[in-house]
């Protein structure tokens, strides 16, 4: 279940000319949760396309030492079928790597569980609301039991208060789970409140400025957020993206 | 529930109406019946020349129907073609909008010189065919360029074969475009199939078209409005028809079309 993973010099241009991110190299132990953090427009998303295959590093590479891990990936929008139930979307990734469809749907329908949507399964995605909606896509990439779980600004859309509660389940989720979590945020209260560690990129095109350890134990509660620790780690961040910012 | 049935009544009402209004103006006036004939001589034509209107209806409609499921087919595998393949659309599409911008009356001549005036009912097809086929292609082409990006890349993601997209993800999420451009296709090849009658102008297609020529030259003007009925009674009916159709496979997802 363990899978280390390693980023090698790696660089995007893409075809248009446009280059989005120069040289990043980090290394990713299995089980961690990480942020990427930075600006919008420093490649950030390009580093989950390119960890996901979605898309080819110009230069460098993507390594997995241990084998390349099962991923799962929620984008910034729920990117939900508009046509199938909740427990269909759910069991989509299931569906396709070949799990029969009945015990998919069970599945699915344990994955809807753990979100907190167990009465929603048969609703359609129009039925839902925007955090609820968000929760399938969290149930749908949890189905298949990844070992590296890619999210992009996941919660951006959302209002602050589904959002820190969202915040909170996922935290759950990785405590019982413990998959490595890679979230894409430019928020850095979201990312000190999840991160154990958080890698702040900037500038056109993207590159590392800082990688920092957030050392607060799990789980952290509510309290958490308000903490002279948390802080103390927030001000760390704040003045590194002040100083690459002048 | 009162304005639901207000809906239906109001309608059939000012139907009714209309009628009773042009039967009494042609008897008040005394228009000339080879003018305007009244609703009752048009009736009247139903009872004399009723099995031979119905039988050209029925060559019509059938025309319509063949030359509408060919335009279905077709246009779905060229939309296929066109979005799984840029070049094929850049090499083929220009074809296709100067196959739709010509008139199709100007081709009608053309066509039936090929397919020989003893097949006509094939040069209608054909013809129908022409004008049916490309709403169906460009709103299916339109549909599979429309599918969410993200969507695209979760299914790349879990390494889903060409077959596992096109099933679960682009024939549901270009299934509204697709039906619209199925819905315009029904009326149109009905207008297809009557153009290409009159073009024929020939007894062998032996259609509705024909049978409006026909009386038209007789001066028979209830019986072309007789055969004029039938046609539009066909339209509405298979425009009904479809958008019942859309509506039943879209108004789970979509929300209720039926009003729209």
């Amino acid at each position: 279940m363990t899978h280390d993973l390693r980023l090698d010099r790696l660089a995007k241009t893409y075809p248009n000319g446009t280059a989005a991110l120069q040289e990043l190299s980090a290394e990713i132990e299995a089980g961690a949760f990480v942020s990427l953090l930075g600006p919008s427009g420093c490649g950030k998303s390009t580093v989950l396309r390119l960890i996901a295959g979605l898309e080819l590093p110009s230069r460098g590479s993507v390594e997995w030492p241990r084998g390349r891990a099962a991923l799962g990936f929620i984008f910034q929008e729920p990117t939900l079928m508009a046509w199938a139930s909740a427990a269909k979307n759910v069991a989509l990734p299931l569906e396709l790597g070949g799990v029969a469809e009945a015990d998919a749907g069970q599945r699915a329908r344990a994955a809807l569980d753990k979100v907190g949507l167990a009465g929603f399964a048969d609703a359609l995605p129009r039925e839902l609301s925007g955090g609820m909606r968000m929760r399938v896509s969290i149930a749908r990439a949890l189905a298949a039991e990844p070992a590296v779980l890619l999210m992009d600004e996941p919660f951006a859309a959302l209002d602050e208060l589904t959002r820190g509660k969202l915040n909170d389940d996922l935290l759950g989720l990785w405590t019982e789970r413990r998959f490595t979590g890679i979230f894409v945020t430019h928020s850095v209260f979201e990312a000190v409140y999840l991160s154990q560690r958080i890698l702040i990129l900037s500038g056109r095109p993207g590159h590392l400025v800082a990688d920092i350890r957030n050392p607060a134990p799990y789980p952290r509660e509510a309290g958490y957020r308000t903490s002279p620790a948390f802080n103390a780690t927030a001000r760390d961040i704040l003045s590194v993206l002040e100083d690459v910012s002048t | 529930m009162r304005l639901q049935l207000l809906r239906i009544i109001l309608p059939v009402a000012l139907f009714a109406g209309l009628i009773w209004l042009w039967e009494w103006s042609v008897a008040y006036w005394e228009i000339k019946p080879f003018v305007l004939p009244p609703p009752s001589a048009i009736l009247a034509v139903f009872e004399t020349d009723g099995p031979s209107l119905l039988a050209s209806a029925w060559t019509t409609l059938g025309t319509t129907l063949a030359a509408f499921v060919l335009a279905v087919i077709s246009g779905i595998l060229l939309a296929t073609l066109f979005a799984s393949s840029r070049i094929a659309e850049a090499a083929l599409s220009p074809y296709a909008v100067t196959l739709q911008v010509t008139p199709v009356v100007a081709i009608a001549p053309l066509i039936i010189v090929w397919v020989g005036l003893d097949k006509a009912w094939l040069a209608v097809l054909i013809l129908a065919w022409i004008v049916a086929f490309f709403p169906v292609l460009a709103s299916a082409t339109a549909g599979l360029k429309a599918v969410d990006p993200n969507l695209r890349d979760l299914f790349r993601l879990y390494h889903a074969s060409f077959w596992q997209t096109f099933r679960r993800l682009m024939i549901p999420s270009s299934l509204p475009y697709l039906l619209s451009g199925i819905k315009t296709a029904g009326g149109l090849a009905l207008v297809g199939a009557v153009v290409a009658e009159f073009a024929a102008a020939s007894g062998n297609t032996n259609g509705l078209a024909w049978r409006i020529l026909e009386a038209g030259n007789r001066l028979q003007i209830a019986k072309m409005f007789a055969a004029l009925m039938l046609l539009a009674l066909m339209g509405v009916i298979l425009y009904a028809l479809l958008s019942f159709i859309e509506w039943l496979l879209l108004h789970r997802w979509h929300g209720d079309r039926r009003n729209t």
